[in-house]
Formats: C-alpha cells, sequence, structure tokens
C-alpha cells in the first residue's frame, strides 16, 4: 500500500516537475527586470474588420491585432481626413475593437477608401469596392433570406434526392460507382470549403489570429469530434433502429449541411457587401451545384428500405443551413465566424469521405481500384468541377 | 457556494442590463465637415478642433523674425550673428494624438525665421546636437566652402557659416546631409530672408513655410500645412486689418509630392518670385510652387470678414494645408 503511494507521488511529480521548470523559465524572461528579450521594434497594428455604410455615416470596426496597446486618432475616407467618434473609446488594447464613427455623405455603388491612422502616425486602410446600404435586420429581409436559402440548399438536395429509385434498379458496380462519386463529390465540397475558409482568412483577417493554422485545426478536430461520434453511431446501428446505410446517410446530411451553411454565408455577406449581381450568380450556381449534393444523399440508401419521411428530414437537413447561413452572413457577418464554420464543414465532409471509403472497402472492393471506383472518383471531381464554372 | 455563485451571477448580470448604472456616461458633440451635428458616448477624433500640446506655436512663428546678435563691422558694415542648434530626438504632436520624430533648427520645425538686410555679413555658429551629421545649407550666394553640403558637422560638432547677405529676397536654408529627403522629410529647413537696403513698404509681415509629414514612411505624406501644423490656422485664423498691406514670404519646403500651391480668397495678390525683384511679376489669387520654390505676396483686403487660403489641391488642403484671415475693419488704424 506504501509503496504504491510513493509510486503514485512520483508519478505526479514527474508530471509537475518539468512544468514547474517552464514557469520559471517564463517567469524570467517576462518578470520584472528582465531585458532579456527586450530586442527589436514591435510596430503597432490595427486591422480593419468591417465597414458599413449606414444613413449619411460610414461606421468601420478596427481591432488592435498588434503586439501593443494603441490610440486611434484619425480618420480618413478616400485619403481625407474627417471629423469622427470613436465608440467606446480610443484605446485600443491588444485584441480590442472599436467602432470608428465618420459621418460621410456617401454614394451607391462607388469605391471608397477607409483610411484609420493610430497615434504613430501610420495609417492602415481598407478599399471597399462598392458602398452599400448595410442591411438591418428585419422580418422582410430574413423571409427573403429565408427564400433564397431554399432555392439554393433544399430544393436542389431534394431534386437530387429524386435520382434515388434510378440508383435503386442498377446493378452492384454501378451502385459502388454512385457510392465513389458521392466521395467524390464530397472531396471536391471539401477542399472547396477549405479554400473558401483560407482565402477569408488571408483577406480579412489579422495575421496575428494564424488564418491558415486556425483552419487546420478547425479543420481537423471538426473530423476528429465526428469521426468519434460517427463511428459509435455505425457500431451501434445494428442495435438500434438505425440501419447502416441510414447511420451513414445521416453523415452525409450532417456534412453538406455544414456545407451549405457555408454557402448561405458566401450568398448573405455578397448580398450584404452589395455586390448583387455576383449573389444572383451564386444562386444560380448553387442551386445547379447542390443537385449533385442529393445524389450523395440517396446513394448511401439505395439497398435499404425507403422512407419518404426519411429522405425528406435529410434533404432538409442537408439543405436547411443554407437559410441559416445566408441569414448569419447578411446580418452579422465576421470573418472569424465564417472560418469557423466553413473550416468545421470541412472537417465534417472529409469525415464522411472516410466513411464512404471504409464502406466500399467493407462491400468487397479491399483496394478501391475497380473501375466503379476509380471513375466514380474522379466523375465526381469533374461534375462539381464543372458546375462550380457556373458560380 | 450556491448562493454565493447565485449572487455573482445575478450582480454580473445587473452590469450588462444597466450599464449605465456603473459606468458614467457622457455624451460629446463635435461638427462635420457639413455642418451636422454628431453625438457620440466615445471619443471625437477630430485634428481641426481637438486641443493638442502645441509645443511650436504656429501662430508665433508667422510673425517672428529674427534679426541676430547686431554689431558693427570696422568698416561699418553690419555683423548679424546667429546660433543655430541641430537635434534629432524629439517626439512632438504634429496634431492631435500623433506623435512624429522630428528633427529641429532650435527645437522648432519650421527652424528660425533669419533675417538680414542686404550686405550685411552673417554669421551662423551652428552646433549639432543630433545623433546624426548635419549641416546648414543656405540658398543664395556665398563661397563654396560656406555651403553645407560637403563640410558634414557630425554629432556635437561645431561650425561657422559666414557670408555676405546676397541677393535680396526670400530664401530657404536646410540640412544638406544624405539621405537629404529624410532631414528634410523630417524637418531641419527654415526661411532667410534678405531685405532690400532701402527696405520694403511697411506691411503686415508673416513667413509661411508649406510644409508636411510623411508620419509612415510609405514616401506620402499624412498630413501637409502652411507652418507645420495641419488645420491650426482654420481652428485659430490669422487676424489681419482691412486696408493694411499684407506681405506673406512664402517658401515651399514640401517633400515628395512635386508640386504645390496657394490660393486666396475674395481677393488676389502681387507675387514677387523668389523676391528679388521689386516690380511684381503677377497679380493673381493663384501660383504654383516646386520643391524649395518661393516667393513674397502682397494684398490687401477691402472687406472685412473671414477668407480662407488654402492649397488647391484639395488633396493637401483636406490633409491640413488649410487656413483662414480674419480681416476686421482698420476704422480705428491711424493714418
Amino acid at each position: 500500500m506504501e509503496v504504491k503511494n510513493t509510486s503514485k507521488v512520483k508519478l505526479v511529480a514527474s508530471g509537475i516537475i518539468p512544468f514547474a521548470f517552464l514557469v520559471i523559465m517564463i517567469a524570467y524572461i517576462f518578470g520584472p527586470g528582465s531585458d532579456l528579450i527586450d530586442l527589436g521594434v514591435s510596430l503597432p497594428e490595427i486591422t480593419i474588420e468591417k465597414v458599413e455604410f449606414l444613413d449619411s455615416e460610414i461606421v468601420v470596426t478596427v481591432r488592435n491585432t498588434g503586439p501593443m496597446a494603441v490610440d486611434v486618432v484619425m480618420a480618413d475616407v478616400n485619403d481625407r481626413i474627417h471629423p469622427a467618434a470613436i465608440e467606446p473609446d480610443k484605446h485600443l488594447e491588444r485584441f480590442e475593437t472599436a467602432v470608428v464613427r465618420i459621418p460621410f455623405l456617401w454614394n451607391v455603388a462607388e469605391p471608397y477608401l477607409i483610411g484609420i491612422t493610430t497615434d504613430d502616425g501610420t495609417r492602415f486602410e481598407k478599399e471597399v469596392e462598392a458602398a452599400a446600404p448595410s442591411l438591418e435586420p428585419n422580418l422582410e429581409l430574413a423571409g427573403f433570406f429565408a427564400i433564397i436559402g431554399t432555392y439554393v440548399g433544399i430544393i436542389p438536395v431534394m431534386i437530387g434526392l429524386l435520382w434515388l429509385p434510378f440508383i435503386r434498379r442498377i446493378s452492384k458496380s454501378k451502385y459502388h460507382f454512385f457510392l465513389a462519386l458521392t466521395a467524390g463529390l464530397l472531396l471536391f465540397l471539401g477542399i472547396d470549403a477549405t479554400e473558401e475558409a483560407l482565402e477569408v482568412s488571408q483577406d480579412t483577417l489579422a495575421d496575428s489570429f494564424n488564418g491558415v493554422l486556425l483552419v487546420a485545426t478547425v479543420v481537423l478536430l471538426s473530423f476528429l469530434a465526428l469521426y468519434y461520434a460517427g463511428e459509435r453511431l455505425v457500431q451501434n446501428s445494428s442495435l438500434g433502429r438505425m440501419t447502416k446505410p441510414v447511420a451513414v446517410a445521416l453523415m452525409v446530411s450532417i456534412g453538406i449541411g455544414l456545407h451549405n451553411f457555408g454557402e448561405g454565408l458566401a450568398i448573405g455577406a455578397a448580398i450584404g457587401l452589395g455586390q448583387v449581381a455576383l449573389s444572383t450568380f451564386l444562386i444560380v450556381g448553387f442551386a445547379i451545384h447542390n443537385t449533385t449534393e442529393g445524389i450523395a444523399i440517396a446513394s448511401p440508401l439505395a439497398k435499404g428500405k425507403q422512407m419518404i419521411r426519411l429522405l425528406a428530414g435529410l434533404g432538409i437537413l442537408a439543405g436547411a443551413p443554407a437559410i441559416f447561413g445566408a441569414w448569419v452572413g447578411g446580418f452579422v457577418y465576421s470573418p472569424f465566424t465564417a472560418i469557423i464554420f466553413l473550416s468545421i464543414g470541412a472537417g465534417a465532409i472529409f469525415q464522411v469521405i472516410v466513411i464512404l471509403i471504409r464502406w466500399l472497402q467493407d462491400e468487397g472492393d479491399k483496394k478501391l481500384s475497380s473501375t466503379a471506383v476509380v471513375s466514380g472518383l474522379a466523375i465526381g471531381m469533374l461534375v462539381m468541377y464543372l458546375t462550380s464554372i457556373l458560380i | 457556494m450556491l448562493t454565493v455563485i447565485v449572487a455573482a451571477v445575478s450582480i454580473s448580470l445587473l452590469y450588462f442590463v444597466f450599464p449605465e448604472l456603473t459606468e458614467a456616461q457622457t455624451e460629446k458633440t463635435f461638427v462635420t465637415h457639413s455642418g451636422a451635428i454628431i453625438k457620440t458616448t466615445g471619443d471625437i477624433i477630430d485634428p481641426v478642433y481637438l486641443p493638442q500640446t502645441v509645443e511650436f506655436d504656429p501662430q508665433k512663428y508667422l510673425r517672428e523674425f529674427s534679426y541676430g546678435h547686431i554689431s558693427t563691422l570696422d568698416d561699418g558694415r553690419t555683423l548679424r550673428e546667429f546660433t543655430i542648434i541641430a537635434e534629432d530626438d524629439k517626439i512632438m504632436e504634429i496634431s492631435p494624438g500623433v506623435f512624429y520624430n522630428v528633427w529641429t533648427f532650435n527645437g522648432t520645425v519650421p527652424g528660425p525665421t533669419i533675417r538680414a538686410t542686404e550686405g550685411d555679413l552673417v554669421r551662423i555658429h551652428f552646433i549639432n546636437n543630433g545623433k546624426r551629421s548635419h549641416t546648414m545649407h543656405f540658398h543664395g550666394i556665398h563661397q563654396a566652402n560656406m555651403d553645407g553640403v560637403f563640410e558634414s558637422v557630425g554629432p556635437g560638432g561645431k561650425f561657422t557659416y559666414e557670408w555676405d547677405a546676397i541677393p535680396v529676397g526670400v530664401h530657404p536654408y536646410h540640412c544638406h546631409v544624405m539621405p537629404l529627403e529624410e532631414h528634410i522629410a523630417h524637418g531641419l529647413y527654415g526661411v532667410y530672408i534678405v531685405d532690400p537696403k532701402e527696405g520694403r513698404p511697411k506691411a503686415d509681415e508673416m513667413v509661411m513655410v508649406l510644409n508636411g509629414f510623411d508620419t509612415d514612411f510609405d514616401t506620402e505624406n499624412n498630413f501637409y500645412a502652411a507652418n507645420s501644423i495641419p488645420f491650426y490656422y482654420q481652428h485659430h485664423p490669422i487676424q489681419i486689418n482691412t486696408n493694411e498691406l499684407v506681405r506673406i514670404y512664402v517658401v515651399n519646403m514640401l517633400e515628395f509630392d512635386p508640386i504645390n500651391n496657394f490660393h486666396l480668397h475674395g481677393n488676389l495678390y502681387y507675387y514677387y518670385p523668389t523676391g528679388t525683384d521689386t516690380v511684381p511679376f503677377t497679380f493673381t489669387d493663384m501660383i504654383t510652387l516646386s520643391q524649395s520654390e518661393r516667393g513674397i505676396m502682397e494684398f490687401e483686403y477691402t472687406y472685412p470678414g473671414k477668407y480662407l487660403f488654402h492649397a488647391h489641391k484639395v488633396e493637401f488642403s483636406e490633409k491640413g494645408w488649410v487656413g483662414i484671415f480674419l480681416a476686421k475693419n482698420s476704422d480705428d488704424k491711424v493714418e
């Protein structure tokens, strides 16, 4: 008993000692009186995160993304100094945000360059391609976004599901083709979502957030979480009411749903930023593109018993997030949340791909080199690429 | 334990529900360019009307001339001696809240306005208290070794410049150490006036150095001004009298931008380029000035009131190079 106790103490101690040394080292470096790392020049940095155009006022959200506190002391529009107000106050601690209100009679659809100057005289600027009144959340607009989300998300997925009777009647190898096709479609969507997240992080996120690593971390965490949950779901499916195909289809739906949330974000943000022509293209493009997602959900279900209600439920699960995405994108867009959602979607999709590939292996195609699987994957990617050109 | 948590949570909830209870909110107002009055609970950031620590007073600089320590030479000529100290470590609030490292002659940008009469002997005792090498290069006619170009004065060093005050006119002086752009952009310049022996007609005389500051070192000016402080004379109009001759010695020391200009409202002025001639070159309300171009402007207002003067390049005026003359009736003036 005593022996056991000492070994436990030793275990805890051996776990804590390196940690204690780390704390001592950090205290030594940063502690009072330490001039060890007083090297180099640190520069203030602020990031203009958002520019909104209200009634005769331009509202700019700034964040201190530098290594030290700064004062925001001046605002300009198109390189012309304007009196402005900053709320709550002009002093920004690290990572603190403030809102700069610049009274300005702006013109719709004209480009504007917004400049913010800090106390050391450094000017940071952000270009807005075309000014458009920022969206005020109201019921009418929420309804409008809901309709767009339905067109983009729910209806195309439902149309895609109508291929189910066709997939049911085909032979096993052709069925494998469709499962591989699904994997191909999803692979494309996963890459697409990752790319989009990286793009947003590059364009709008401050360097201090380490955009690329943020995307990588969230993608992986999302993948692992859903993988863990998915495995449990599939393992238990034989016991419960849920069959394995249904479980897989459910996961496909969740993955696609998260992906469609990202699409909704893109559409809402495009309308919010006043890129109306772009959003029309986005809507048409996404609608065609998303029809293929219906196939992805239908394929795993093809050999089982079908229930209309189940199918409809899966379709809504996959499609409806587009509506929420449009709301978020249009009303409360922030680059940080957009990146998080896009990355979660990518991780979810990669997880579904792994499940599908496993399934194909279990179904007898051990090496994944049959004509059906290879051509399915290839055509899936190709179809997605071709329809994506429409966006 | 539970009660403590509940109490803590409800107190913090109160904070969110009634933030105004815990934080005194005072509303401030400011006026926009178009005259609208805006209210805010935050801070106002406005380079025109916000108070600032003015270590350099443009109002004082405007009419301040340095005639030097005067003595008479054996041959009866006047000797004017000046002591000029260069520094390069001063941080100045050049616009409300904006701090910039200025390099100075006698502590200010521009440096003191050195004034002599044609034919005087001018002697400048130059002391470099900066961390870099500096010189004083005067435009004008002098010997080669008094040109302040090749005789670099190191930190702690001294040099005596000496020459006859010719020709008549308004000239710039500046540091001439490489990289020249850096030394000028940081503020090492000033005005040197040589009056004709017979003098000029009596007038309300002032000096305006058209300059700018590139505070973020992207070779583009962030601020423009007449006499360093952006918008200063807009906030503090220059008071003049109607029917009294106003004479401005204007020197363009702007870096980075190839040209500058000077537009006067409600009036026209006689312009003497470089001030070397006593016959005006033109009668206009608009002159264009290239780097270190300068001249003398003379005008008088008939009607009282506020008159704007500014660069007609709007970018310059909306970044500070704008001011107001407040012309007052000179009825009480004794003729």
